[in-house]
């Protein structure tokens, strides 16, 4: 199982893994008691700074996607996170539509665009 | 059936050392800058119609290199063969091995350093997957490994020989022992896998990971763990009225053989695999990620020290053997 870090990314490295972690959780591809190599393995392959990945998991661990057990390195938690609140929620998704809005997408434009990446997430059969 | 004869056992290693060098030297390294095809040279990607202009200087340079040291070698036998100074063959080999590694290395980062400035940037795949050390060390294999090298201690300290060379078995045990924590600095080793064809390139370079870990550690580990103990047993049962049988004497040579000539063949069947494996592949350290330097050795900072210790150590014992012997 892979996880890709783009060229022209804009997002700092720790968001990237952060982010392609969670994508993979919700793909269905990282499931429940998998480990995640350890920090320094994934500072290696990558080339990076052992702070960056650290950060990373640590968000991470934060939000409830993986815990960090002493020997066993990070292991994958259930797919129910930390409760977070509605409106705490619906943020990223609110910013994401406002720039499809900006962008001159029709409604109808949005919820396609919406419904496809949706089911690309769903394709492996890991959102309930 | 009489005790095999040393200079005849010099003899034997100079006929089967020979013509295993001059195979390498036509199958692995005369062309080793093509290895990836014409689109590089030594794994650094050059452009089109480079072979019709400056490659053929590079290339001329690179087989002047090799002709040099296989000439040096060839002088250095050739010396050993007229003054029928045998014993100088370890010497001589050890020389050449201390002299090719660091010409070669040298050759190939002043390549980078003059070829591969600005190499391409390339979104970069992260495996998911865990490497722990037991799925590529056998713990057990490395505890015989130095149960073997402390009985072979116990033996030499429980018989010390008057004029026995001390320098031999001290010299074998660093680099058989050496080892262990090479193997563990190979498994932390990282390469930067490229997005494009990411399960192949992973693929090569797990390959790649088992292949060095096995071939050194049957030639650097377990040979030397076994010529050291054989050097013991033959010790221990040699005394200066009585001296092993020459059963003794056959069997401890043919095992170091066997080892080492496994070892070979292990070596050149992992080679010909990769080369397969990684014909089409974009070689490592051709690329480099949107986060650092091109790397084609892998990167790994417990791999450079250990090297930087252990290949030290083993050039000082060459250089002391060659002052020692060399100059008499």
């Amino acid at each position: 199982m892979f996880l890709t870090l783009q060229d022209n990314d804009r997002r700092p490295i720790y968001q990237q893994i952060t982010d392609g972690i969670k994508n993979l959780i919700a793909r269905g591809e990282l499931r429940e008691g998998m480990t995640l190599p350890s920090v320094r393995q994934v500072a290696g392959d990558l080339g990076v700074n052992l702070n960056t990945v650290a950060v990373a998991y640590r968000q991470l661990q934060d939000e409830g996607f993986v815990t960090v057990r002493h020997g066993a390195g990070a292991v994958i938690s259930s797919r129910s996170p930390h409760p977070v609140e509605q409106a705490e929620l619906y943020k990223p998704l609110r910013t994401a539509l406002t720039q499809l809005v900006l962008s001159g997408l029709s409604g109808r434009e949005i919820v396609e665009t919406v419904r496809e990446q949706l089911a690309q997430l769903q394709q492996k059969g890991g959102t309930r | 059936m009489s005790a095999p004869n040393a200079v005849c056992i010099y003899i034997f290693i100079i006929c089967l050392i020979v013509p295993l060098l001059v195979y390498a030297l036509v199958k692995q390294l005369w062309n080793a800058p093509l290895q990836n095809g014409p689109g590089y040279f030594y794994g650094i990607e050059v452009p089109a119609g480079f072979y019709e202009g400056s490659g053929k200087s590079w290339m001329a340079g690179y087989h002047a290199m090799v002709v040099a040291l296989y000439g040096l070698l060839g002088a250095g036998l050739g010396a050993i063969i007229a003054t029928r100074r045998w014993e100088m063959t370890p010497v001589c080999l050890g020389g050449f091995a201390l002299v090719f590694v660091p010409t070669v290395f040298g050759f190939y980062a002043w390549t980078r350093h003059k070829l591969g400035v600005d190499p391409p940037v390339q979104a970069v795949a992260l495996a998911l997957t865990s490497r722990r050390m037991s799925d590529y060390i056998s713990w057990p294999a490395e505890a015989l490994a130095v149960a073997l090298v402390a009985l072979s201690w116990w033996l030499l300290l429980l018989h010390p020989a008057r004029h026995f060379d001390w320098e031999t078995p001290l010299q074998l045990t660093w680099v058989a022992v050496g080892m262990i924590p090479g193997k563990m600095a190979m498994v932390k080793l990282s390469w930067p896998l490229p997005a494009e064809r990411a399960e192949e390139h992973y693929r090569l370079h797990e390959l790649s990971r088992r292949f060095w870990m096995r071939v050194s550690g049957i030639i650097f580990e377990w040979y030397m763990v076994v010529v050291l103990l054989g050097v013991a047993l033959l010790n221990a049962t040699s005394s200066p009225a009585h001296h092993p049988a020459p059963v003794w004497r056959w069997l401890v040579l043919a095992s170091q053989f066997a080892v080492w000539g496994y070892g070979m063949i292990v070596m050149f069947r992992g080679m010909q695999e990769m080369k397969v494996l990684g014909g089409e592949l974009r070689p490592a350290g051709s690329w480099k990620t949107p986060f650092g330097r091109a790397s084609c050795f892998g990167t790994g900072r417990e791999f450079r020290i250990w090297f930087a210790i252990w290949f030290g150590g083993v050039m000082a014992f060459i250089v002391y053997s060659i002052c020692k012997h060399g100059f008499k």
